[in-house]
């Protein structure tokens, strides 16, 4: 790979400049330097940021707040729940209508349709697990609490908790899958049941991991120092990942096995979720979550140690908040078209369009100054296409 | 005799210099200004991009002046303009030793980590450090 730099730290150096790089990165860049130039527009300290994209597929992730999370009973009962339209307060709509499995548990539409129409695109749900925060604007620390939103949403499923537990209560099929999942029968406060059937829904999508893609193949091939394989992997997506790494500075916020740093960026999109009505994004997802009885400081959190509810117990509501929104992972986005919180970009080419011709007018002043136009040329936006392909997975997703 | 006498000041005043950050055992970073120390040392090390880290703080006053009972760990990107997306709390844990939870580095980049407290007068002071996470 061409040489651009010596230095191969993979966390924190010191203003000294001293490097305390980790030592399994460092016998892999050490591999690689020995080995003869890969034909490669990737410079060697890509290398640690690359292997940072992996290993893919990780293990289930424990969320110790839901004490049924991973039990294949409750899995079982998520899975059941998900697609029982009797949970809905019309009895129609299925959290199975909006996150449709051939569409990576999405819809295909700009912005969700439940009961009326929503102001935001409707998320893909794999790989749950690797959440920090749930929904565009994060109102929700777990994925029981985001999984019971939708069903109470007046514009999603119109439920009330007390719909929830009746149903669950009145269906024989529903209180079986209730009794096998946790062990008794569905009491009678409405709110504890509802939450119930929310950790059972949540133990199922957590279970939604994405398969492993092309990339995942060139990122090991990286790391085993495969210089055969690594060479498979096309010379497109290469450009591409390396304008990801560089120029682009993708990077600075799509990072991880995700392809994201799970927090929230203002991209200078419109701010308005229809004429005369902001969408507060993060800053209104924290205030929800702070009033929420749910979030991982509440009663309902399993885990009496609280031991997930750092970010929640810690997460600063400020101003440059307003008209930020989640950082999606770049997994599987071939099935999750249109594109952005509100649905506004039909296609990838009309995101990286975005990001090369960026409105920095409409970036909030007080907000960050991190992203620039990019002027991609023809050829870096195909590159760049090539790039996230490759971030698609190989099999046909089961139905 | 003399000579002895000179060595054991020099040990003293070597032991005096390493003495701020020893109750938090080997690995800590160090800070100094205007008399004002601190050492530190973050878990997990090396702190990671976008996952929560703690800090394990001891602040030392130079010779005559107190401890003060809070300390303030903040951190920001200057060249971004922001600072982290949670506020950390910081904890008092003994004379001069402090312990902070829920920062986060979010993006990779250049930080800069600041402690801030008020001495005896109430004047504000503040150390700092330029960190790059990767």
């Amino acid at each position: 790979m061409a040489r651009r730099g010596r230095r191969h730290a993979a966390a924190v150096t010191g203003a000294d400049g001293a490097v305390r790089p980790w030592p399994a990165l460092l016998a892999v860049v050490a591999l690689l330097a020995v080995a003869d130039p890969l034909p490669s527009p990737l410079h060697d300290d890509d290398i640690p940021r690359v292997l940072a994209f992996g290993p893919w597929p990780p293990p289930l992730q424990p969320d110790p707040s839901s004490r049924v999370w991973g039990q294949p009973a409750a899995v079982a009962f998520g899975r059941q729940l998900f697609h029982e339209p009797a949970l809905s307060a019309n009895g129609r709509i299925a959290c199975a209508n909006c996150h449709q499995a051939a569409r990576g548990f999405s819809d295909g539409l700009p912005r969700g349709i439940g009961l009326a129409r929503g102001d935001r695109n409707t998320l893909a749900l794999h790989d749950l697990d690797l959440q920090r925060w749930y929904g565009w604007d994060g109102a929700n620390d777990n994925l029981w609490a985001q999984s019971l939103r939708p069903l109470l949403d007046a514009r999603e499923m119109g439920a009330s908790l007390g719909h929830v537990a009746r149903t669950v209560r009145d269906s024989p099929a529903l209180r079986s899958g209730y009794r096998t999942a946790f062990g008794q029968e569905p009491g009678t406060d409405d709110e504890r049941v509802a939450v119930d059937v929310a950790k059972a829904l949540a133990a199922w999508q957590a279970t939604l991991r994405s398969a492993r893609t092309p990339f995942d193949d060139f990122r090991d091939a990286v790391a085993r120092g495969d210089r055969e394989a690594a060479a498979r992997y096309p010379q497109a997506a290469q450009r591409g990942l390396a304008l990801f790494l560089g120029r682009g500075r993708c990077y600075t916020c799509h990072l991880g096995p995700s392809f994201s740093n799970g927090e929230f960026h203002d991209l200078g999109l419109p701010h308005f979720a229809e004429p005369g009505r902001v969408d507060p994004g993060r800053h209104g997802g924290i205030r929800k979550l702070q009033a929420s009885r749910y979030n991982l400081l509440g009663p309902f959190n399993d885990d009496p140690t609280r031991s997930t509810a750092t970010s929640t117990g810690h997460v600063a509501l400020e101003h440059r908040h307003y008209g930020e929104f989640k950082v999606p992972s770049l997994r599987n986005l071939r099935l999750t078209a249109p594109y952005f919180h509100d649905g506004s970009a039909g296609t990838l080419r009309e995101v990286l369009r975005h990001y090369s011709e960026l409105n920095e007018e409409r970036l909030h002043a007080d907000g960050e100054r991190l992203l620039v136009p990019l002027k991609l040329t023809p050829q870096e936006t195909e590159d760049l296409l090539a790039f996230l392909d490759s971030l698609n997975e190989k099999p046909a997703r089961p139905q | 005799m003399k000579a002895l006498w000179l060595a054991a000041l020099l040990a003293c005043s070597a032991s005096t210099a390493l003495a701020c950050g020893e109750a938090l055992g080997p690995g800590t970073q160090p800070l100094a200004g205007e008399g004002w120390q601190i050492a530190w040392r973050a878990a997990p090390t090396p702190i990671p991009v976008g996952r929560h880290f703690a800090l394990d703080i001891a602040l030392c006053a130079p010779a005559g002046q107190a401890l003060p009972a809070t300390l303030r760990v903040d951190a920001t990107m200057p060249e971004h303009k922001h600072g982290m997306n949670y506020r950390p709390s910081v904890k008092p844990k003994g004379t001069g030793l402090f312990h902070a939870e829920g920062l986060m580095f979010h993006m990779p980049g250049r930080w800069e980590l600041v402690f801030e407290w008020r001495d005896a007068a109430g004047a504000t002071r503040r150390l700092s450090q330029a960190l790059t996470a990767q």
